[in-house]
């Protein structure tokens, strides 16, 4: 038995060591470079934000007039902590990839939804950039100049269009008014038809499919769709309809929908609607039909303009004091605004409208001091 | 003498040939059934994972369509070669290097080479300057000292870099093996749907794609689908792993062994047993929440690994592998204890009394005799606890773990991500490939699993046998 | 001369027990803070959840007489009332106990009686794999599988997208092996001294499986089915994706008991789903949303105590019947 033990035991050795050997490669930034962090952190006056932004780049500016910021240049020893919003998540991520990609330090995000990530940073003062999918609230600013010692930073950077879509059997709903698509969303009977919606259409049993109360996208439909509803802080008629609600996963509402049963013909088969975020729409396109609000359809032209009622903002807050204390965001803000617009569009969201994202800009290189 | 039967009493006593036939045939027909019920019930446990397990495999291999965003056939005709004799394979050194350099972003080519060089004698992306600057600092970049790129090598960076083979739609193993044509018209509808963007139908091809494969297994996370890896989800599910155990298992069985063999019984103890029954009920998300306001905030110089260094902390908050493990190790540690309790009420209480007799202290006995009997069922409890820390996902989030990093954890103050987040994530993207790499990822968490329980599987076959 | 009645020896034993032995007390001292670590971690969430819950109870819209006997749970709405969300954690946990008990059981006696050591030894740590795959495949598995298969064998008119049944299989399956390999666990440590008894009385390998190895087994198998009911009242990742993100609010006497309120086939949210949907959701921090989680918590907390002093007292009793 002895013997035996004694081999087991070697084996779970072993495998310690290599436990240890393959973590050893990627990240040994961390523990060693740490004491170079202490003596770079000192300095938190934004000379120091001056000296090592703007040097490097060689003076290039970008459209907005940011410096084009060079990854590999920027300090790694100092880690950068992302969180919030899983709506700007996928576009953080890709612009993350591309810094990363591109010699940047090895930042991360983590994904824990809006209210998440400025608790985070408001609160806890535990991350450096939050993302949010919604404007950020007055008592979030209270407790972020608590916090931080000034109102937050608002950086714009994208625009996400809710799509109301339709199954491709569904041949009369191409079309709805905000009102219509109200009254779809708030049908209480069991009973209820498409012919409640618009007298014109065909009698279908009607099935709505939409995301839960905590959800922003949720949030947002409701003050668009219920704006009197939403303005009195009533609860969203959505809430007390049949509606099928989804939770936190879309792909639920894009198999819902498309899979309904839609046909011409059947007046038994129901037709199904709901709404998610463009970028599910546009990677499921062959299986949906996006619905033309008001007569507009989304695309990039139309949010763009704002002729589509449904787009909605997509943020990014930070605050002076990050700033001073650590350049490299400033630095990461500056890239992010230079080259977001190139990889929105496979990320399935549209760009901020052209002022926005040149505010943004002016608030960023006004508080790094580009 | 004859042979034959003595002459039995009539009635009464014992039943009558056929009466014991028709019993027997009875108990027998009752055996029979309640075995083939205990084995159809096994059958159906063992159905229900082999069909889990093959909705996993389904999305993880099958046929991809995809387009190259540049043709091979017009790069390699772009350098002058008849695309119908050379492919990209025949290409020289200098010729792939030089596709990079036409290609490829300034930024990246300069980060590929400051990893590793492509030439010794000249740089292909960096300046002479720049590049000795950065060489005599203090912390010079591997290229540097490496010797210079191969050709498979650079290879597989122009493949990646300059065709970039781009996967538009994807199809699970069992169609693609039973009906392939499916799947091109699928593609070519999609075409016409215009689901695919700028891309035309001549453009894509089809192919085979194993989305497992050793690749993906040493890759980092990326936004893109076709190249993301779970190196650093792997590596950061073992470290939770090994936290969990050597926090759960010591503490675990400690604490079974002190309430079998020490505790009295009192109206406490019984309150500290219903106390940890409750404890396996609570959901795991609630243990998240414990964590995060215990060791992540109030501990925090102790899980940031503070206080263990003079200088800088190893991380910047508490938001460590270390934090997640005890959670973790917390979360499975009223499994482990029921079930090796379980264990040792099970060993007969004459070995206790053995040891007593010779003189042997309660502990003493307890180590020698007692554990290697009750061993089996405290590795059992060791097995579904290891089950459930690889798996869970919700208590992770809420203590910090990142949903996308690159870095590998490198120590218990690390940050980290592990497999089920990954997993979590990637199902929650629109994108279909996500989805492939979602299923991939489950079979390396299976795989991990399977690995990091065939220990504790073997030793428990070892230790287990039957009690005369 | 006798040697004995001169030499003085003292042969009154002196008490071993009283020898100071430090290694000894410092294992007891150990072992003891190994229990009490698990008392700390339930003063520690009964302290975290109760701290927080406060907030939620003081707010001026929230009654805590409606919170524990309302059967409406909407706070968009001010409706606080928890039973809903109790309801369908409730219809989960039976659905899956109703599943993975029978399974579960069968299968461990099928292994410690029937199997050969080398099945027992290949079969046990496959099943124990289904503890170990992700929750989320589950989930999945469940919309993609399970209700697809619910809707074409009962009709898509009766069982909806999300629904209860399709949650509470799949979680039923997930549990089975926590209650096959600790009940298996359990049976194996039936000494064979009391099966070869019985045999030898003629007893058929049923019989003796039932009436001898069973109840000889009882205390682990309890322990494992008391495992398996708290992993199903806790689970949470595959109640969020196939239950439905909607809490099924009811009116006693209004709705119908067994066709709507008691119905396994619409689809109902239970506390766990509730809690991870609103922790990881959109909502600012410090809303009464957000803090109703915690409220949601310790009323989960609770249900599972009082849940395992019900299986506490049954057992016992059904333990009396046999001994």
């Amino acid at each position: 038995m002895k013997s035996r033990t004694i081999r087991l035991l070697a084996l779970l050795g072993a495998f310690a060591l290599v436990l240890a050997a393959c973590g050893g490669d990627g990240g040994d930034t961390t523990t060693s470079e740490a004491a170079a962090e202490t003596t770079e952190a000192a300095p938190d006056t934004t000379e120091a934000a001056a000296e090592t932004t703007t040097a490097e780049g060689g003076g290039e500016t970008s459209d907005l007039g940011l410096p084009v910021v060079d990854p590999l240049d920027v300090d790694p020893a100092v880690d950068v902590l992302i969180a919030g919003s899983s709506t700007v998540f996928p576009l953080s991520t890709a612009v993350l990839s591309q810094w990363i990609d591109e010699g940047g330090p090895e930042y991360s995000i983590d994904s824990i939804g809006s209210g998440g990530g400025l608790e985070r940073f408001c609160v806890e003062g535990a991350s450096d950039i939050a993302n949010a999918s919604r404007a950020i609230e007055d008592d979030e600013i209270a407790s972020c100049s608590e916090t931080w010692g000034a109102e937050p930073i608002e950086i714009r950077v994208g625009s996400d269009a809710l799509s109301l879509v339709i199954s491709p059997g569904n041949y009369f709903a191409q079309e709805l008014t905000l009102a219509e698509i109200a009254t779809a969303f708030s049908t209480a009977d069991a009973g209820g038809t498409w012919a409640d919606v618009n007298p014109e259409f065909p009698a279908h049993p009607i099935q709505m499919f939409s995301p839960g109360a905590d959800s922003g996208t949720f949030d947002y439909f409701n003050e668009i769709v219920f704006p009197e509803e939403y303005e009195a802080e009533e609860p969203s008629p959505i809430l007390s309809s049949i509606a099928e609600i989804v939770g936190e996963d879309d792909n639920l509402t894009v198999q819902g929908v498309a899979e309904d049963g839609c046909t011409e013909g059947d007046l038994a088969s129901t037709c199904a609607i709901g709404y998610f975020g463009y970028a599910y729409y546009q990677e499921n396109s062959d299986v949906l039909q996006a619905v033309a609000v008001d007569g507009v359809a989304p695309s990039a032209e139309t949010v763009d303009d704002n002729s589509y009622p449904i787009s909605r903002p997509l943020f990014m807050y930070t605050a002076q004091a990050v700033i001073d204390a650590k350049p490299e965001v400033a630095q990461f803000v500056a890239y992010y605004l230079n080259n977001v617009n190139s990889l929105i569009g496979e990320v399935g969201y549209f760009p901020a409208p052209e002022a926005d994202l040149q505010t943004a800009a002016d608030n960023i290189a006004g508080a790094a001091g580009f | 003498m004859s042979l034959e039967a003595p002459p039995r009493p009539d009635q009464g006593l014992f039943p009558t040939d056929q009466e014991y036939d028709s019993l027997l045939g009875r108990r027998n027909r009752k055996a029979q059934f309640f075995k083939v019920f205990c084995l159809l019930m096994l059958t159906i446990a063992v159905v229900a994972l082999a069909t889990l397990l093959y909705t996993i495999v389904n999305d993880s291999f099958g046929l991809v369509a995809v387009v190259n965003q540049n043709d091979p056939d017009d790069v390699v005709a772009s350098l002058g070669h008849d695309p119908e004799t050379t492919t990209l394979n025949d290409l020289s050194y200098d010729e792939l290097v030089g596709l990079l350099e036409a290609n490829v972003s300034s930024g990246v080519g300069r980060r590929l080479e400051r990893d590793q060089r492509f030439y010794e004698d000249r740089l292909v992306f960096e300046s002479d300057e720049v590049w000795d600057e950065i060489c005599s600092s203090n912390e010079p970049p591997a290229g540097c000292t490496r010797g210079p790129r191969n050709t498979a090598d650079v290879f597989s960076l122009v493949q990646e870099r300059v065709i970039v083979p781009d996967v538009i739609a994807s199809y699970p193993l069992a169609q693609s093996i039973v009906n392939p044509e499916a799947f091109e018209q699928e593609v070519a509808a999609g075409f016409e749907a215009g689901r695919f963007g700028d891309y035309t139908a001549d453009q894509a091809s089809i192919e085979w794609r194993a989305w497992f494969n050793t690749t993906f297994l040493l890759a980092p996370a990326s936004a893109t689908p076709e190249i993301a890896g779970i190196r650093t989800a792997i590596l950061g599910s073992v470290w939770l792993v090994v936290i969990t155990v050597i926090f759960a298992v010591p503490v675990g069985v400690g604490a079974a062994i002190y309430l079998v063999e020490f505790a009295k019984p009192s109206r406490f103890n019984d309150f500290v047993q219903t106390n940890i029954n409750n404890l396996a009920g609570v959901p795991s998300i609630i243990y998240g929440m414990l964590g995060l306001a215990i060791l992540v905030r109030v501990l925090e110089p102790f899980t940031s690994g503070a206080i263990f260094t003079t200088g800088p902390a190893p991380s910047d908050n508490g938001r460590t592998v270390l934090s997640a493990g005890i959670t973790l190790g917390l979360l499975t540690l009223p499994v482990v204890i029921i079930s090796s309790q379980e264990a040792l009420k099970a060993v007969p209480d004459s070995l206790r009394q053995a040891g007593l007799a010779l003189g042997a202290t309660r502990w003493q006995t307890v180590r020698s005799q007692i554990l290697p009997v009750a061993m089996p069922g405290v590795l059992t409890g060791t097995i579904l606890a290891v089950a459930r820390a690889v798996g869970e996902t919700a208590p992770l989030i809420l203590v910090g773990a990142a949903s996308f990093i690159t870095a590998d954890p490198t120590g218990p103050f690390s940050k980290f991500t592990a497999l089920p987040i990954q997993i979590f994530q990637w199902t929650s993207f629109p994108q279909e490939e996500f989805r492939n790499i979602a299923a991939a990822a489950s079979i390396a968490l299976l795989i991990l699993l399977l690995v990091l329980n065939a220990f504790a599987v073997i030793l428990r076959n070892r230790y287990s046998r039957r009690i005369p | 001369m006798t040697p004995n009645d001169q030499v003085e020896v003292d042969r009154t034993p002196k008490s071993l027990l009283k020898q100071p032995r430090p290694g000894e007390m410092l294992i007891r001292g150990f072992l003891f803070i190994c229990g009490a670590i698990s008392i700390a971690t339930t003063v520690g969430i009964l302290y975290e959840l109760g701290k927080e819950s406060l907030l939620f109870f003081q707010d001026e819209r929230v009654d805590f007489f409606e919170f524990i006997t309302g059967t409406v749970w909407q706070p968009q709405g001010g409706a606080f009332g928890v039973w809903p969300l109790i309801l369908g954690t409730l219809l989960i946990s039976v659905i899956a106990m109703v599943v993975a008990v029978p399974i579960g059981l069968a299968a461990a006696i099928y292994l410690s009686e029937y199997a050969s050591r080398r099945v027992r030894g290949f079969f046990k740590p496959v099943l124990e794999i289904l503890v170990g795959i992700p929750t989320v495949v589950y989930g999945f598995f469940a919309l993609t599988f399970m209700t697809p298969l619910l809707r074409s064998v009962l009709g898509s008119s009766v069982v909806g997208f999300f629904n209860v049944a399709s949650a509470g299989v799949v979680v039923g399956i997930l549990i089975v092996p926590l209650i096959s390999s600790l009940a298996e666990d359990a049976l194996s440590a039936v000494p064979d001294s009391l099966r070869e008894g019985a045999y030898a009385l003629g007893a058929s390998k049923f019989e003796v499986s039932t009436r001898i190895v069973v109840p000889g087994a009882l205390s682990g198998i309890a322990a494992g089915l008391v495992v398996a009911m708290s992993r199903a009242v806790g689970e949470t990742m595959v109640v969020t994706l196939a239950a439905g993100a909607a809490p099924r609010n009811f009116t006693l006497g209004a709705d119908s008991f067994f066709g709507y309120i008691l119905n396994p086939f619409e689809s109902a949210q239970a506390m766990t789903g509730y809690i991870a949907i609103t922790a990881s959701g959109d909502l600012a921090y410090n809303t009464i949303d957000y803090n109703s989680i915690f409220a949601i918590g310790l009323t989960l907390f609770f249900m599972t105590l009082g849940l395992n002093a019900l299986s506490r007292r049954m057992v016992k009793r059904f333990r009396e019947a046999y001994e």
